[in-house]
């Protein structure tokens, strides 16, 4: 069962350490971009554009549909 | 004279109101969309149906983009990267483990927080929202 608490504290720690990354870069002074950002950055060429809203559908679809 | 104050009365009252009107069809579609049983041919097209509305907007309308940088400075998107990276590498694990009760997906993690139809209305809304703002971008 250990092997199960690792995994899921695994998880928490890699998403808390999003939403810390998020909070950092929008305080400004910093070099981080926030999410928006950087995912703006990635949409700027029509691939990318498709990539990114691809991968919003497939999350809808994993968790809604599935 | 700036803009704002040659703005009609009408156009500053109705765009919140259009706003909410549209939040409002969401939260009923996504309310709707949700309930939906899984598996489904129906939850396939409650999911289609958004994705293809919103694939139509953003290459068809799209609405008013806010201005992605020129550039972003890479170390500071190499603290992302590594994140993302991480986390879909741990996610990867627990498939190839193949002991979903000893090392489970972030998948099998949410899918029971996420069952509750309140809930589920929820966070299909987020998604609608979310998608919402990514073709903004």
């Amino acid at each position: 069962m250990i092997t199960r608490t690792i995994t899921i504290v695994g998880f928490a720690a890699l998403i808390s350490a999003m939403v810390t990354l998020e909070f950092v870069a929008r305080r400004g002074s910093t070099r981080i971009p926030t999410a928006g950002q950087w995912l703006g950055y990635l949409m700027r060429s029509r691939a990318g554009r498709a990539l990114v809203l691809l991968g919003w559908w497939w999350l809808g679809w994993h968790y809604f549909a599935r | 004279m700036t803009a704002e104050e040659t703005r009609e009365p009408g156009q500053q009252a109705g765009r919140p109101v259009l706003g909410t009107l549209a939040v409002l069809g969401l939260a009923g579609y996504a309310w709707v969309a949700s309930g939906l049983p899984p598996f489904s041919g129906r939850a396939l097209v409650g999911v289609l149906i958004p994705g293809a509305a919103l694939g139509l907007i953003a290459y068809g309308r799209p609405p008013e983009r806010i201005p992605a940088p020129d550039r972003i400075d890479l170390t500071g998107f190499s603290y992302w990267v590594i994140c993302v990276a991480a986390l879909l590498e741990w996610e990867a694990s627990a498939f190839r483990d193949n002991s979903l009760s000893w090392h489970p997906s972030l998948t099998a993690l949410i899918d029971p927080l996420i069952q509750p139809h309140p809930v589920r209305g929820a966070a299909f809304l987020v998604w609608l929202l979310a998608g919402w703002a990514l073709i903004r971008r």
